[in-house]
């Protein structure tokens, strides 16, 4: 099987003027991953994207796809957008008025010279894939959001691209529209086994659909890996804040036990055992999904509840404790009172220090 | 990489041959306007800036043309933003017809419009007047012979211009910002105020500029209704220079840059305020206008739509009709005599046969050739990121600011200095009309240009289409209502043309506008009312036809 990673880039510097939107970025992306760049707006997940497409021109750096250097900086090549053999699907979704859905879609067969046929087999095939079948000609211009995003997602994959760029494709719809959509991109993008980069801004999103997520900030790479190493593990407080939902407790560690475990002090007093992150942290990240509202062995601290809040999917309560308040979520089944007496307990293992 | 070499090639070529096509002439007038020679030799023999300091002895003259000027303009917006707001963004009875018979006052021309109003409202003799004396008021009603009578004349003629210009922005605008700002609890009109204004302000902005521009170089209403008065601006002035004996080619070119410096400045404003404002308005995200619904409103909006109408078209075109049919033009019925002999005398000139038929063929030709040149360009300025995309503007847009006069002048003296004889050849007459037209098409495919998504276009490299391919299957099917509108107003242009025309036309290459100027100076107003009648008729057919013809284009491919 072939390794080489469909896309590499290393050390990308992206300027505007004098605004840096890009700062040195290096990231690898195998045959068939699905990554995410995730990150704030503005922290330059879509430049990077647009230069990998070749609508954005460097800085400094190398890009390669399938190993074939597209853009080096000084005498390195250059390789102009349409050659680079990668597809693209725009927040806007940039659905050609003035063609017909089958138009949109046979776009990228047609600039090939790829016999009729073929076009017309392939472009219904793509259309089917993503339940347009029926539309092939309707004019685009009336199309409704979903409706445009998956012409959109057909015109990107009809021409079997070996590299689909995805630009907050999902952005543009409602959230239920989103949901389910982010479920088909992946079951198609699974199937065909695209290699796939997607810009997202939306936490929940990159979690759900990425094998790796790459978490950027002001230009620069925050954290890359799997979804749930970066939401078990955390290694800044900018990815621990950014990524789910996470309570910060400050405090510094006061040792470190036997096996191996170090005893945390928070500014009011208590004593945590945690197992994770780095020794000399001063910062407890601690996900709300983790705490539970009942006395454990380890790191149980007495508190009251002060707020419920009903999600449906979970509960969400804000209890106070000795270090002020922590936000607490809980299965829909553990329906407790405002004003309680509760103790909250958490494994060492869920407080990652940073 | 065959797609690189051509874009290589085409835009070099281009920017040469625009660059050429429009400096040589400037060449060649600011090099005569520093002759205090001869002014019939070229190269100059004897240098200063003679011209220029004469200019400040007769400070009127530039006092006149900015008063004009200012009025013209300020009316010509007013009358199109009014009428583009009320039919492009309300749903008044029959308002797809009233867009289409908004082109008219267009085809009529200024100048049929000044010989219409000079019938109409001339002292003592127009109709108007003489129907107002005869209510037993002892003055006139209004003396069309005056700025204010100029610049009413040249602003209900480009009012079209500035209502073509204002409403393709207006049309391309997401009615869902309007419809937040309601929902968010403001009135129609501070939703008009508060967001549409500022909306379509860029496209307002624009074409406040390019009416500006034109009505500096705006001849025919100053020349018919101007002259009789003694009351001059820069146009007639450079027109009584170049052609009294002896002609002062140096004084008449001196007044023309000064006018010219003063647009290019102009010009280097208005694209500093327009970069601040956000263009992009058509998104991938496919909209349709929506009108807004102004109850009751709608009558009187109507009865405002239906009269700029009458005023700029019925009520001339009324007063031309009856005049030509009439020995001695009156509207006192008793006195009324009524005749064919000056169409006969029309028919009888022979000449207006074959200068219908070379500003047909100029017209079709010029904007054909030109559109798809002009396209490129505004591509190449407002989106491409070469290098001198900026100068190039200030290139194709000088025949804008340089008035039509003194262009014509320049390009006389260009074409006739060069060892090519095209002089007093349709071909001339040709590359002058593609010349002085190009600011027209550039800014009316900009609009549309600067509202075009950028993904659209970076969609299609992204699919695989190179330059070429992108431009022939995207970029420039997304222009075509720009371009359509683009071919029309320069066709139109053309065949209307005086300007550059008195200059270039020879007895072989006869064209109509300088014919009916021709007989106006020499022969009676009734005469000249039967040819300039014959005229527009003449223009209306063929524009019906094109119509006709362009309908069923967009109608075939949408």
């Amino acid at each position: 099987m072939n390794t080489t990673p469909r896309i590499e880039v290393f050390e990308l510097v992206v300027r505007y003027g004098e605004t840096t939107a890009v700062d040195g970025i290096d990231f690898a992306i195998a045959p068939g991953e699905l990554v995410t760049l995730l990150g704030p707006s503005g922290c330059g997940k879509t430049t990077t994207l647009r230069a990998i497409a070749g609508l954005e021109n460097p800085y400094t750096g190398t890009i390669r796809l399938n190993g074939e250097t597209v853009w080096a900086s000084g005498r390195g090549p250059k390789i102009p957008a349409e050659k680079r053999g990668v597809s693209m699907v725009f927040q806007s979704y940039a659905i050609w008025p003035h063609m017909t859905v089958y138009e949109n879609v046979a776009y990228g067969l047609r600039v090939r010279k790829i016999s009729k046929a073929e076009i017309s087999k392939n472009v219904a095939r793509v259309l089917d894939m993503v339940q347009m079948g029926a539309y092939a000609n309707r004019p685009s211009s009336n199309l409704s959001g979903g409706q445009q995003q998956r012409v959109a997602v057909a015109r990107a994959i009809a021409f079997s691209p070996t590299v689909v760029l995805f630009d907050e494709p999902l952005s543009n719809l409602d959230a239920k529209l989103r949901a389910e959509m982010r479920v088909e991109l992946r079951e198609l993008q699974r199937r065909l086994d695209i290699t796939s980069l997607y810009v997202t801004h939306d936490q929940e999103e990159a979690l759900a659909i990425s094998d790796r997520v790459i978490v950027m900030n002001a230009g620069k790479i925050e954290q890359i890996g799997s979804p749930e190493a970066i939401y078990n593990r955390p290694i800044s407080r900018f990815v621990a804040d950014f990524v789910g939902s996470a309570n910060m407790i400050e405090g510094a560690v006061k040792g470190v036990n036997a096996d191996g475990t170090m005893v945390f002090e928070t500014k009011a007093g208590s004593l945590i055992r945690t197992a994770a992150g780095k020794r000399d942290g001063t910062t407890l990240a601690l996900r709300s999904s983790y705490i539970h509202l009942r006395p454990d062995a380890v790191n149980a601290i007495p508190g009251t509840i002060h707020r419920r809040m009903f999600h449906g999917d979970f509960i969400q309560y804000v209890i106070d404790w000795p270090d002020g308040q922590l936000i607490v979520r809980r299965p829909p089944t553990e329906l407790l009172d405002e004003g309680s007496a509760i103790t909250v307990s958490f494994a060492e293992d869920h407080c990652v220090l940073l | 990489m065959r797609s690189f070499d051509l874009r290589g090639w085409i835009v070099p070529i281009l920017v040469l041959i625009v660059g050429a096509l429009v400096l040589y002439p400037i060449a060649f007038l600011i090099t005569s306007s520093f002759n205090i020679g001869d002014p019939q030799i070229f190269p100059p023999e004897e240098w200063g800036a003679g011209n220029y300091i004469r200019l400040f002895e007769e400070p009127r003259i530039i006092g006149n043309t900015l008063l004009v000027a200012t009025i013209a303009t300020v009316l010509a917006v007013v009358f199109g933003f009014v009428q583009a707001w009320i039919l492009t963004r309300t749903e008044i009875p029959g308002r797809e017809r009233l867009e289409r018979l908004m082109e008219l006052p267009y085809y009529m021309t200024p100048l049929i419009g000044a010989l219409a109003w000079g019938v109409l409202l001339g002292p003592k003799t127009g109709l108007g007047n003489q129907a107002w004396r005869s209510l037993g008021f002892t003055s006139d009603f209004f003396n069309i012979y005056s700025p204010q009578g100029i610049a009413w004349v040249m602003a209900l003629f480009e009012g079209t211009v500035a209502f073509v210009m204002i409403s393709a922005s207006m049309k391309s605008m997401d009615p869902s910002l309007e419809e937040s700002s309601r929902v968010l609890g403001a009135s129609k009109l501070r939703t008009t105020m508060r967001i549409t204004l500022p909306m379509v302000a860029p496209g307002v902005l624009s074409a406040t500029i390019f009416v500006f521009a034109e009505m500096l170089g705006s001849f025919a209403a100053a020349f018919v209704l101007g002259i009789p008065g003694r009351f001059y601006v820069v146009t007639t002035a450079i027109w009584e220079s170049a052609l009294s004996y002896p002609p002062d080619y140096g004084h008449a070119a001196a007044m023309g840059l000064s006018l010219f410096g003063a647009m290019l400045i102009t010009l280097g404003i208005a694209r500093v305020i327009m970069r601040h404002g956000s263009y992009a308005t058509i998104t991938g995200k496919a909209f349709r206008p929506r009108p807004m619904d102004v109850g009751l409103m709608r009558y009187p909006l109507m009865g405002i739509a239906w009269g700029y109408i009458a005023v700029a078209v019925v009520l001339p075109l009324a007063a031309l009709t009856l005049t030509s049919f009439e020995r001695f033009a009156t509207v006192i019925i008793p006195q009324m005599q009524f005749t064919f002999a000056n169409y006969e005398m029309a028919y009888a000139m022979g000449s207006l046969g074959p200068a219908f038929a070379n500003s047909m063929i100029l017209g079709v030709s010029v904007a054909t050739l030109g559109v798809p040149v002009i396209g490129i360009l505004a591509w190449i300025i407002y989106r491409s990121t070469m290098p001198g995309r900026v100068l190039m503007e200030y290139v194709v847009m000088i025949p804008a600011a340089v008035p039509r006069l003194v262009f014509g002048l320049g390009l006389l003296w260009a074409w006739i200095n060069i060892p090519i004889p095209i002089y007093g050849t349709l071909w001339l007459l040709g590359i002058a009309y593609f010349t002085v037209f190009l600011p027209l098409g550039l800014r009316t495919i900009a609009g549309v240009v600067l509202q075009i998504d950028k993904s659209l276009e970076e969609c299609a490299r992204v699919c695989g289409a190179s330059w070429a391919q992108q431009m022939r299957t995207v970029t420039l099917p997304l222009l075509r209502p720009g371009l359509v509108a683009a071919w029309l107003l320069i066709f139109i242009a053309s065949v209307r043309e005086l300007g550059v025309s008195v200059f270039l036309m020879g007895p072989h290459s006869k064209v109509i506008a300088p014919s009916i100027v021709n007989s106006w100076l020499t022969a009676s107003s009734e005469l000249s009312a039967a040819m300039a009648l014959l005229q527009t008729v003449m223009v209306f057919i063929a524009v019906a036809i094109m119509f006709r013809v362009a309908r069923k284009v967009t109608g075939t491919t949408q």
